[in-house]
């Protein structure tokens, strides 16, 4: 017995190490200079360090044993609050753990900067404040607490912190956009997690419970438990930022420093998306919601594919290309909710499988390429693609981590796109639907064109921009290797696909190695 | 009957939110709709004979979270302001950036 | 329940939209925030009526009195550096933008969203789980008898502890966000009184002891860390308006220390348990008083200081000077 419990003792550590980690960074907030750096930096690194490890931890724990369950306070739920692994908690945490990772060494190099010469579009490079590490380390906290929850108002907690330490690192910025893109991005956040604690209400109201478990199966079609749904659906959709609820995500990914930006549009918004995932699939699926509900938020992903992908093209910023890539891209995600709906349903776990694995994907891909823009910023001071022709031969390495993290985007072999989009496509097929199929191909066709805009002058005009100071080799570095995994995603899928397959909604039957 | 009050402070709350521009305004307003959610939280905890502890509970941690957050949001707004000498949020198309974003 | 009661309970919970309305309708700003306040006053009765006397104190003490204190802080902040434009806190300009098309577009959402809220809240079936029973018996077995306390510590502390961690990140945010000392909003009056200051060095110790004895009383009546830490922040922001406490409240390192203090002790509890019984949080045989109080103690402490933090929104000054 002692030794099972120190095993599932590990379930903490991806959630208390960031948070001693932030505690001590917060700390350390008083020293001045060079030595804050070096400290915070060393405690953050041993943090994610420490993630990484407890989440492959857990990885072999569950793929081993299936679901871990663990009793907080030693209290039995639906009394106390409990904590639980499965396959999906595990996959957003290595998720995290590989972007977390990877911003942080990108973070290392990212606040060493020092005045530069053009001011205009300069961005926070100094961190004044010593902000960043402790708002970064409860950032991660938090989507590790999330993803290992089982208590309804747990989440509500998770949520809050995660609405506050991004809408700082928003703040960060320092400029007049950061500053109302931070403001109005918490009021979002806020008002979804308010949405979130209504229906959360209602099902207390309804069941007297807040375990998920418990009130999975006490979940029955009544009006509390509808509503319940569609507000924290609502809420949710807000806080990922699907159409139209996305107006917040453009200037709010701009105007961040960009470490904080790949962070953001890397991790942020796949938490509140796995939020929505837990709770439509575990928890209302006991009270079968019709039909015709998954195709809201199908429709609406759908629109938000085409949409996002014609903003990008009419953008003339690099994060803001990217931030409004990402509002298409994160269109795919939503996709699953209308093609796991009843007409196939050993189709359900290729879809569900395959908006899953997208997050994965999109999260490496996209946070490399916020990196790439922000070596190009700190290098020649702006991001703005008409000014950046033929930047490829001052940048190389930034102009090829775009060029490879576009190839998920527009879902070519053999990235992990290809893999989630391909599952996505065939899953619509075989569901009758196929003109989300469709979608799912313009949206590729679209992001080739987007990508061309910026990558075409970059590649092959003749330079006009001017580089001030070399990016740190670490900042170009982590985004390129980065970038270079998210190719290499579609190959390495079967391990993750087995590990979705533990504790997942739907059987994974016949899912042959894509 | 509390019930149906947190309920109405909710939506009328959620109404100002959207239609009122002054960021303080809406700051107040999700401050006060966090309350009608404890409203109805704690008209639950009503329910039975006995009184339920757990929604107290839950009711006393969201004054706190509440606080916390207002405590910043209003925080947000000082610097905006700061910066920018008003206290609102740009409308869409201001917030492009200066060589127009929108093509 | 008798008619009086009946009546009492009706108004109430009927004021609190009307109010709720009337606070965002306001002309200008500081109506807004007074009927705010009002709001958190009314709301503090119905908590009292609906059986929270827990809740009752802290909203009375950090709903309704610290938070209105930030708020008019903050109108006070912008007026002042409003006196050199036009711009006053009741502008017409607040209404700006929002012609009568989008209010009418925006009602008819909301109306739809009450509507089916209040349906929504009408049709309970009965609850699967007898939690009031389960957590009765939970209590019965154990050392605190006070059951939101028992709860907030005990059976779901782990809530309590991510809360804490919410408080400190705030702190943290606002800090990060490096604003200046807000003169409040009567300054030279407030803080150069001897007589206010006076009355507020006589205050200060009763505060002191009933900030204590709530938190002691907590484990067996209404009362415990929140209501403790409530009072006695909002004691510190009283000696914040007076004077008596500078804004950044003292050398940087020390302030910091104490602001993580009690999440700090929370997480070592939880650590130190988890190594002794296999539990995080799970507090072994016959310490559950002692490590509770502790605990409590120290987020008490932790609470008032970051109040009043939040509410003087400067980060602390470093050794050695600077900025």
């Amino acid at each position: 017995m002692a030794s099972v419990f120190e095993n599932t003792n590990w379930m903490l550590a991806p959630i208390l190490v960031p948070l001693a980690a932030a505690t001590v960074a917060f700390l350390l907030m008083g020293i001045r200079g060079e030595a804050r750096r070096n400290a915070q930096n060393a405690v953050g690194l041993a943090a994610a360090l420490g993630v990484a490890l407890s989440a492959l931890a857990l990885w072999a724990m569950v793929s081993g044993g299936g679901p871990v369950r663990y009793e907080l306070g030693g209290w039995e739920a639906p009394l106390g609050i409990n904590l639980y692994a499965d396959g999906l908690s595990v996959f957003m945490l290595i998720t995290t753990a590989i972007v977390g990772g990877a911003g942080s060494v990108y973070a290392l190099g990212y606040f060493s900067g020092r005045e530069g010469e053009d001011a205009r579009r300069r961005e926070d490079l100094q961190d004044e404040t010593g902000s960043f590490w402790p708002l970064w380390m409860f950032l991660w906290a938090s989507m590790n607490g999330m993803f290992l929850a089982a208590d309804a108002f747990n989440l509500y907690i998770t949520l809050e912190i995660l609405g506050l330490s991004a809408a700082a690192l928003i703040t960060l910025g320092g400029t007049r956009m950061a500053f109302s893109a931070g403001m109005r991005y918490l009021m979002v956040s806020l008002l979804g997690s308010l949405a979130y604690l209504l229906g959360v209400a209602l099902l207390y109201g309804s069941f007297g419970a807040l375990d998920l478990a418990t009130l999975g199966e006490a979940a029955s079609p009544i009006p509390p438990v509808w509503a319940a749904l569609a507000l924290i659906s609502l809420g949710m959709a807000l806080k990922t930022g699907l159409f139209p609820l996305h107006f917040w995500m453009p200037a709010a990914y701009t105007s961040a420093p960009s470490a904080a930006s790949a962070i953001l549009a890397g991790l942020v918004g796949k938490a509140s998306f796995y939020l929505l995932l837990r709770v439509w699939f575990d928890v209302f699926g006991g009270s079968a919601p019709p039909e015709y509900a998954g195709q809201i938020p199908g429709v609406l992903g759908a629109v938000a594919i085409v949409w996002g992908a014609v903003m990008a093209m009419r953008q003339t910023r690099i994060k803001t290309l990217l931030a409004y890539s990402s509002v298409s891209q994160m269109g795919y995600l939503f996709l699953l909710f209308a093609l796991v709906s009843g007409a196939a349903p050993e189709r359900s776990f290729e879809a569900w499988g395959g908006g899953v694995y997208l997050v994965l994907a999109h999260a490496c891909a996209k946070a490399a390429m916020f990196m790439a823009a922000g070596v190009v910023i700190y290098s020649v001071g702006h991001d703005e693609i008409p000014r950046l022709r033929g930047i490829f031969q001052k940048l190389p390495i930034s102009v090829a981590t775009f060029a490879v993290g576009g190839i998920t985007m527009m879902g070519l072999p053999t990235s992990g796109g290809f893999t989630a989009k391909y599952l996505l496509f065939t899953a619509s097929v075989g569901t009758g639907q196929w003109w989300y199929g469709l979608v799912v191909l313009a949206g590729s066709i679209l992001a080739a064109l987007y990508l061309l805009r910026f990558l075409n002058p970059a590649l092959i005009q003749v330079p006009t921009a001017k580089v001030y100071r070399d990016a740190p080799q670490i900042m170009s570095g982590t985004a390129f290797v980065l970038a270079i995994f998210s190719v290499f995603l579609g190959l390495m899928s079967a391990p993750l696909f087995e590990l979705l397959s533990v504790g997942a909604p739907f059987p994974s039957g016949t899912m042959g190695g894509s | 009957m509390y019930l149906l009050s947190g309920v109405a402070v909710f939506a009328v709350c959620a109404y100002a939110l959207v239609v009122h521009a002054h960021l303080i305004r809406k700051v107040i307003a999700i401050n006060m709709m966090g309350s009608g959610v404890f409203v109805l939280l704690t008209a639950i905890a009503r329910r039975g004979d006995e009184t339920d502890p757990v929604p107290h509970a839950m009711v006393l941690t969201g004054i706190v979270v509440a606080v916390s957050a207002t405590a910043f949001a209003l925080a947000v707004v000082r610097k905006l302001h700061e910066a920018t000498g008003h206290a609102y949020l740009p409308e869409e198309g201001e917030d492009a950036p200066p060589d127009g974003g929108g093509g | 329940m008798s008619f009086a009661g009946l009546v009492l309970d009706g108004l109430l919970a009927l004021s609190l939209p009307v109010l709720a309305w009337r606070a965002l309708s306001a002309r200008d700003l500081y109506r807004a925030v007074i009927l705010f306040i009002t709001f958190g006053v009314i709301l503090a009765l119905a908590w009292a009526r609906l059986g929270a006397p827990d809740i009752a104190l802290a909203e009375a003490a950090i709903g309704a009195g610290i938070t209105g204190a930030l708020l008019l802080n903050t109108v006070g902040g912008l007026s002042r550096k409003n006196d050199k434009d036009d711009e006053r806190p009741d502008e017409p300009t607040d209404r700006v933008g929002r012609p009568w098309r989008t209010r009418l577009a925006v009602t008819v959402p909301v109306t739809i969203l009450a509507g089916g809220l209040a349906w929504a809240v009408l049709s309970f079936p009965a609850p699967v789980v007898d939690m009031p029973s389960l957590v009765g018996e939970a209590v019965a077995e154990g050392e605190v008898s006070h059951p939101v306390t028992a709860v907030l510590l005990d059976y779901r502390s782990y809530d309590t502890f991510l809360e804490i961690g919410v408080l400190l990140l705030a702190a943290l945010c606002v800090w990060s966000l490096g604003l200046s000392a807000v003169r409040s909003t009567a300054p030279e009056a407030v803080s150069g009184s001897p007589v206010l200051a006076g009355f507020v060095r006589l205050l200060a110790p009763a505060m002191v002891v009933s900030g204590v004895y709530l938190l002691w009383a907590g484990t067996s009546q209404p009362g415990g860390a929140f209501q403790a830490g409530a009072v006695l922040g909002a004691l510190g922001v009283v000696m914040v308006l007076t004077g008596l406490l500078v804004p950044s409240l003292g050398r940087g390192g020390v302030v910091r220390a104490g602001l993580a203090l009690g999440f700090a002790v929370f997480l070592l509890v939880g650590v130190v348990s988890m190594l002794a019984t296999g539990g995080f949080l799970a507090y072994p045989e016959g310490f559950e008083y002692g490590l509770i109080l502790a605990i409590e103690f120290f987020l008490t402490f932790s609470i008032a200081l970051t109040l009043t933090a939040l509410f003087t929104t400067v980060p602390p000054r470093e050794k050695g000077g600077g900025a």
